[in-house]
């Protein structure tokens, strides 16, 4: 990842004098000290405190009867207390990755909890409100210990919630149901940015994709590709363009908003390809897709090395496509390899030049 | 938007508010259903004639009941008029052989009736035939239909719902939420239900 590479270009310019080699060595201890960089031992702790956590959340299913089901509630929830004030402790010395094994203990002991009642009683029919009441116990966790790593435990579980909206009996309205996806991606966004845990992003944008592919599940048409693409553009734009108000808070989340957008854009044409049945049609698909590959390359090909192969692999299958559409159907399938050949020469030789016309750009502006 | 990286709640504050707030939910959770077990109005259920597991609860016993298949004869009141996410209110007399079973069922609220209970199922999907008709039969759950047992011991309920010799004795809070009490095999009651 980065400071692999970062490691190799301060050996690279340190061999070519550019800086001498306590500089290189202070530069990368400056990295290694940040919060948000690798540490081993952070990692361990965060998986032993997960394998725990499944521990409690098992011996909760295991339903076992050598121990009474109140002690079984009293003691979870002397888990939870414990959980949170060793991780308060921790964190008033300092210990802040430890800290954060024991507040991710502490929310998944409350969902182990949730479960315990649910099976006091017997509930049936919950699964969703549950989990549910499960996010909103994380979410409030998360935000009061503004704690990276519990918002990581929200954005799974905001997975899991939208998952039992899908597939279990839920109860709620069905407009809520619709909203509640996007409802869940903008509090994990929100939370991301309080407690500062950029991965976590993901997730959310992720929850974002998988909502509008719920929804084109359920209304498969033409309109509602056209709408996705649409709004992937939109947004695209709105995130890449220099020009646009947007770009300058999207850019502060990195890469990923452009990059999400213009995937959704991608996709809302990949299921048009699906939807028009019509030479005329998917022609014009075609020079719409080419052009938004081209787009994509052109405004964000330098700084965003994510949009840049999505805008590459989407020019070569749409060029692909188009052959063995139009003009493969005239010249027979022989013919089709042949020109298909031709086509990625051709592409070869496109991406050439742009590259090249990237780092005489470049150059240029260095000059 | 940047927030300031200095600004944080005393992790000790942090903590205490957090563990009280889920403790406060739990205890909520808990206090719901035992107050239905307290207080609630008795109902006995036949069960009629699977090992599943969930992840998070352990095994269980799924049941079902004659009153979760509610004939169109006895729904009283008019069916929504569109295809939705609707909820009956379902009127439970006393047999003779004192098992509850289904008189009355409307997708409206049903008054109080001395000598009857009223329950409320679940959400459920219902499909609309037409305006002001109703389909035969309409199928719905009521949160009764899992008994969690502990882990392995699932089967000999199985055996006996399965043999129909497994009956359910449940109390019914005031706004038709029933809860279960006690499971009774062959006339004998199994796994009383502890209020906490």
């Amino acid at each position: 990842m980065y400071r692999g590479r970062l490691e190799r270009d301060l050996r690279q310019w340190t061999a070519q004098g550019l800086i001498d080699a306590p500089t290189a060595g202070r530069l990368l201890a400056e990295y290694d000290s940040r919060p948000s960089s690798f540490s081993l031992g952070r990692v361990l702790m965060i998986i032993a405190a997960l394998l725990v956590s499944a521990a409690v959340l098992l011996l909760v299913a295991a339903n076992w009867e050598f121990i009474p089901r109140i002690l079984r509630l009293v003691g979870i929830v002397g888990l939870i207390w414990s959980a949170y004030l060793a991780g308060a402790m921790l964190l008033m010395r300092g210990f802040e990755r430890l800290a954060a094994a024991f507040l991710v203990l502490g929310t998944l002991s409350f969902g182990g909890a949730i479960a315990l009642v649910g099976q006091m009683y017997h509930l049936s029919g919950d699964t969703f409100q549950a989990m549910l009441v499960w996010f909103a116990g994380a979410v409030v966790a998360a935000a009061l210990f503004r704690s990276g790593s519990v918002t990581a435990i929200v954005g799974f579980l905001a997975f899991a919630v939208a998952g039992m909206n899908w597939f279990g009996p839920s109860g709620a309205d069905e407009a809520v149901l619709l909203w509640l996806m996007p409802l869940l991606a903008v509090i994990v966004i929100l939370l991301v940015r309080y407690t500062d845990a950029p991965r976590v992003r993901h997730l959310a944008y992720l929850l974002l994709v998988a909502w509008l592919a719920f929804i084109y599940g359920e209304n498969e048409t033409p309109q509602t590709a056209i709408a996705i693409a649409a709004l992937g553009a939109v947004a695209y734009l709105a995130a890449a363009v220099p020009q646009s108000p947007l770009q300058a808070l999207a850019r502060s989340a990195g890469a990923a908003p452009a990059f999400y957008s213009y995937l959704v854009l991608l996709l809302g044409l990949f299921v048009l390809h699906a939807e028009f049945d019509t030479v005329g049609d998917r022609l014009i698909l075609g020079i719409v897709t080419l052009a938004g590959a081209v787009a994509g390359i052109a405004l964000s090909g330098k700084e965003n090395g994510a949009v840049r192969y999505l805008g590459y692999a989407a020019f070569a299958a749409e060029t692909l496509y188009l052959a063995s559409e139009t003009i493969g159907s005239i010249i027979g399938t022989s013919g089709f390899f042949l020109v298909a050949g031709l086509v990625m020469a051709l592409i070869a030789w496109a991406v050439i030049v742009l590259e090249r016309r990237f780092s005489k750009a470049e150059s240029r502006l260095e000059a | 938007m940047t927030i300031s990286r200095t600004f944080r709640l005393p992790p000790l504050v942090a903590g205490i508010l957090a563990a009280a707030l889920q403790t406060a939910v739990i205890g909520y959770m808990v206090e719901s259903r035992a107050s239905i077990l307290r207080s609630g109005a008795d109902i006995r259920l036949k069960t009629a004639p699977v090992d599943p597991r969930d992840l998070l609860r352990g095994d269980y016993v799924t049941l079902s009941y004659p009153i979760s298949t509610i004939p169109s004869s006895i729904v009283t009141g008019k069916p929504p008029q569109a295809s939705g996410v609707a909820r009956l209110s379902v009127r439970l007399e006393p047999g003779a052989d004192g098992l509850w079973t289904a008189t009355e069922a409307s997708f409206s609220t049903l008054p109080a009736q001395e000598g009857s209970v009223v329950l409320r199922t679940l959400p459920f999907h219902y499909y609309s035939p037409g305006e002001d008709s109703l389909p035969d039969n309409l199928f719905v759950t009521y949160g009764l239909e899992r008994y969690y047992v502990p882990e392995g011991e699932g089967r000999v309920l199985e055996d006996a719902r399965n043999a129909e010799e497994l009956e359910v004795e449940a109390r019914v809070s005031r706004d038709g939420t029933p809860q279960i009490a006690r499971l009774i095999l062959r006339g004998e009651p199994v796994y009383d239900e502890p209020l906490y």
